[in-house]
């Protein structure tokens, strides 16, 4: 026998109620090792890891590191055993500064003022410098964009000490350059003796930088690969699990999206279609949380069935845009016109009798109520609508007759209508809110990263969604931090960069590069294909 | 002036008490409500013990034992059953209210002329009481008078110069992001209301033992209750709790003051002032005073709701 290795889970159960989230899975990671967690939403990639993380208990399985079984019932016995973890949803106190954050949980020689930082600064550079994870130590968490920020957890974890690193989807809200800088800093762990567990769904990424990857579907383990032995096609029939002859390749558009092909792959000379006028946006001003007017005299033409697509780093402008188109936020100034009906400036029920609909961002905060079940989040906004009332109140058979349905349609991971839509998991929420969304039958629709930590079938879902009414007559407005989704879904690609238009492009004519280079600022540069 | 400060010294040290105990556990994330209840009771457990054992501080360790025994409640409820602390604290306040008026009449009983015992005695600081207006008020004082400010000052070194400190407080603002960083958010509450219960207890025992020598219903009379709103004015920090109360004291002895003097108003409409004093300040206060992030939110390690 051979050494054994950094890491080794074997069988582990977990149990949500009745639901089996973790159904005895197994997983072995070296040292010297990127692997990459793949599969869809509710695989139960991040469970796994939540459990390593010692987030989760197990209800039975072993987890043994440097072959020594180990218990871990809480994150402070994972980081003692050098497990870090970096998460969807950073865990960062935004008011506290970087060193602060960084040190938090740690005991401090010297106190938290002063001299107590100063060894800890001088650590922190040393990692940011052996690393490339470049940060300003005395930053205020809350002011810093969110690549930053994902850096900030991975210096955390090393800070700890970290022999192996979970990142959780950490390629989701950053630039192209962004990623290309990520995975040189996770190479040059591997290269010093860490391993690196990778979740995702993008096979692209984990193409691109794993040794190794495990897919996991439906809470099970599917298969282990080695890099060498697999490609793209390969892995997204394994991911989609219709490997047994049905499955089918999806359209160059789509593969693009789901990273499957490489970027800049021409779709093919289309000839240019002319959209009806129908959504019409002119001179709008909006302003942000704080009061400072962020998108200034902002027009916009959206044709009947076309989709207009904006890439752009987050904080550029995407929620205080999105929200203005929908109606949640007041304009300043200038005026949005649905079919010469002016909407700007009316209360929200018009806006929502006009079809408007929306799909926030922050699914959580924004997009549903927690604590109430389904039957009632698809209810939200169509309560007066004639198909579900009866005698002047509310007809609750008639709802939940349409939770069913919408749960079948879209295939909705719960118990019944009744389940409470905060127990649901991050995909199973945002299947809700398009449920809700497309259930206005929207001559608007806007959609803010709509597809954001779905798996590959929930996207295709989506995007079929959105095509169907298109079809049938609907604007749409995609905002969206993945490039490659504004690619793939768009007729019309817009840069995104501090709240204006930095570039406009045919969505089958682009390179992710340029655009890439104009939401960050950069402006044009002169063949700079990368 | 030096007589009106020699009033609101004590009335400050009674808010400060009490608030710096609201945002001890504040600060870790549990919002206290019990405090009009808990003072009552700090104050009939502190007068009764004083009475029969014959120690004035026997009384205050033993009301802080009472109110720390209160907040043992409150975090079990809410940390490990995870009830919803508002409900919580208001069912502690009416019990621990009612709680107070029966320990009295069980053991003291109803009387013609209500009991009395010594309050606490002043302490001259040589040389810095001499000093003309504030010699008097702020270095003739009994023991809790220093113990409050040496908490103070104490507290603020705690919460912003100590790495304890720092993790202290992150559970109050990220429950989660602390907890994935190895720090114990369930054990940094419990300690935190149990203290910080007990220290509002004491603050309440002070109203016999310093001002009154006996104990009677309703001689908390909303203080409590102003505490909470102290605590929000003082945006949740040690130092500024310390001048909020001062504030606070200085509209309390108005009140009372205006009363004696008789301004040919009703009385009912002077005392109301420091009420109505408090609300104005809170409404331009509230635009700059901010609290934890998660104040008054439980903690579920294994739950999917956002936060």
């Amino acid at each position: 026998m051979t050494t054994a290795p950094r890491l080794e889970m074997t069988e582990v159960v977990k149990t949500f109620g009745p639901v089996r989230a973790l159904d005895a899975v197994s997983l072995q990671v070296g040292a010297r090792e990127v692997h990459g967690l793949l599969g869809g939403n509710g695989a139960g990639k991040t469970t796994l890891m939540n459990v390593l993380f010692g987030l989760y208990r197990a209800d039975s399985g072993a987890v043994r590191i440097d072959g020594r079984e180990v218990t871990i019932t809480s994150p402070r016995d994972a980081i003692e055993l050098g497990v870090g973890m970096v998460h969807q949803t950073f865990l960062q106190v935004d008011t506290y500064t970087v060193v602060e954050n960084v040190v938090l949980g740690t005991t401090l020689e010297g106190g938290s003022h002063g001299a107590g930082l100063s060894a800890a600064r001088a650590r922190i550079a040393d990692i940011s410098e052996r690393f490339g994870l470049h940060v300003d130590p005395d930053a205020v968490m809350e002011e810093l964009p969110v690549g930053i920020r994902q850096r900030v957890e991975i210096i955390k974890a090393l800070y700890r000490g970290a022999s192996v690193l979970i990142l959780d989807e950490p390629t989701t809200n950053l630039t192209p350059q962004e990623v290309d800088a990520l995975f040189t800093s996770l190479r040059t762990m591997v290269a010093e003796g860490m391993s690196v567990i990778l979740i995702t769904h993008k096979i692209r990424e984990t193409l691109a930088v794993c040794d190794k990857m495990t897919v996991m579907r439906d809470g099970a383990r599917v298969q282990t690969l080695d890099r060498a032995e697999t490609d793209a096609d390969h892995l997204a029939a394994i991911m989609v699990g219709e490997s047994h002859g049905t499955y089918q390749a999806p359209t160059v558009t789509e593969a693009v999206a789901l990273g499957t092909a490489p970027q800049g792959t021409v779709v093919g000379d289309v000839p240019e279609t002319t959209f009806e006028p129908g959504v019409s946006v002119r001179g709008m001003t909006v302003r942000n949380d704080h009061d400072v007017e962020l998108i200034s005299g902002f027009d916009l033409e959206v044709g009947k069935g076309e989709i207009v697509g904006f890439a752009g780093v987050a904080g550029n402008g995407q929620v205080e845009l999105a929200e203005a188109l929908a109606g949640v936020r007041p304009l300043q100034s200038g005026s949005i016109t649905i079919d010469d009906l002016v909407l700007s400036d009316r209360a929200t029920a018009q806006w929502l009798d006009a079809g408007v609909a929306y799909v926030p961002e922050d699914r959580h905060r924004d997009g549903i109520l927690p604590t109430s079940g389904i039957t009632e989040n698809l209810l939200l906004g169509s309560h007066r609508s004639a198909r579900v009332r009866k005698n002047g109140l509310i007809d609750w058979r008639a709802a939940r007759q349409r939770a069913q349905e919408a749960i079948e349609k879209f295939a909705i991971r719960a118990d019944s209508p009744a389940t409470r839509a905060g127990d649901l998991s991050g995909g199973n929420i945002q299947r809700v809110i398009l449920a809700r969304a497309f259930a206005h039958r929207p001559r608007l629709l806007v959609l803010h990263n709509p597809t954001r930590g779905l798996d590959i079938g929930s996207t295709r879902f989506v995007y079929e969604q959105i095509r169907e009414v298109t079809a049938a007559g609907c604007s749409v407005v995609v905002i969206s931090e993945d490039l490659d989704e504004v690619i793939a879904i768009a007729d019309r690609v817009i840069a995104l960069y501090q709240g204006s238009h930095a570039g406009e492009w045919r969505s089958d004519r682009v390179d992710p590069y340029e655009i890439g280079r104009r939401m960050t600022g950069l402006g044009t540069s002169v063949g700079g294909a990368a | 002036m030096s007589e009106f400060l020699t009033l609101v010294v004590p009335m400050w040290v009674v808010f400060t008490l009490a608030a710096q105990g609201t945002i001890l556990s504040g600060r870790t994330g549990v919002f206290n409500v019990t405090q009009e209840g808990v003072m009552a009771l700090g104050a009939s457990v502190g007068f009764v013990v004083a009475y029969k054992m014959g120690s004035n501080l026997g009384g205050l360790l033993i009301a802080f034992a009472v109110g720390a025994l209160v907040g043992l409640i409150l975090t079990v409820m809410t940390t490990q059953l995870r009830l919803d602390q508002f409900v919580v604290g208001l069912a502690l306040f009416f019990a621990a209210t009612g709680a107070a008026g029966l320990l009295y009449r069980e053991v003291i009983g109803v009387t013609m002329t209500p009991p009395k015992i010594d309050t606490l005695t002043k302490h001259e600081i040589p040389l810095l009481s001499d000093i003309p207006v504030i010699g008097e008020p702020l270095f003739r004082q009994d023991y809790v008078f220093f113990f409050v400010v040496l908490l103070s000052v104490g507290l603020y070194w705690f919460m912003q110069r100590t790495g304890a400190g720092l993790n202290f407080r992150s559970v109050g603002e990220n429950p989660k992001a602390a907890d994935s960083l190895g720090i114990n958010v369930n054990l940094a509450r419990t300690w935190s209301t149990i203290v910080g219960s007990g220290l509002v207890a004491v603050a309440g025992a002070y109203f016999p033992l310093h001002f009154t020598g006996i104990y009677t219903d309703g001689m908390i009379a909303g203080r409590g209750w102003l505490v909470i709103a102290l605590a929000f004015l003082g945006g949740w920090r040690p130092l500024y709790v310390v001048a909020g109360a001062a504030f606070f004291a200085g509209m309390d002895v108005l009140g009372q003051k205006a009363q004696v003097i008789g301004l040919g108003v009703p009385h009912q409409f002077i005392e109301m002032l420091p009420y109505v004093a408090t609300l104005l300040v809170m409404v331009f206060a509230f635009r700059w005073a901010r609290q934890p992030a998660h104040l008054g939110s439980n903690y579920d390690r294994e739950s999917r709701l956002a936060g």
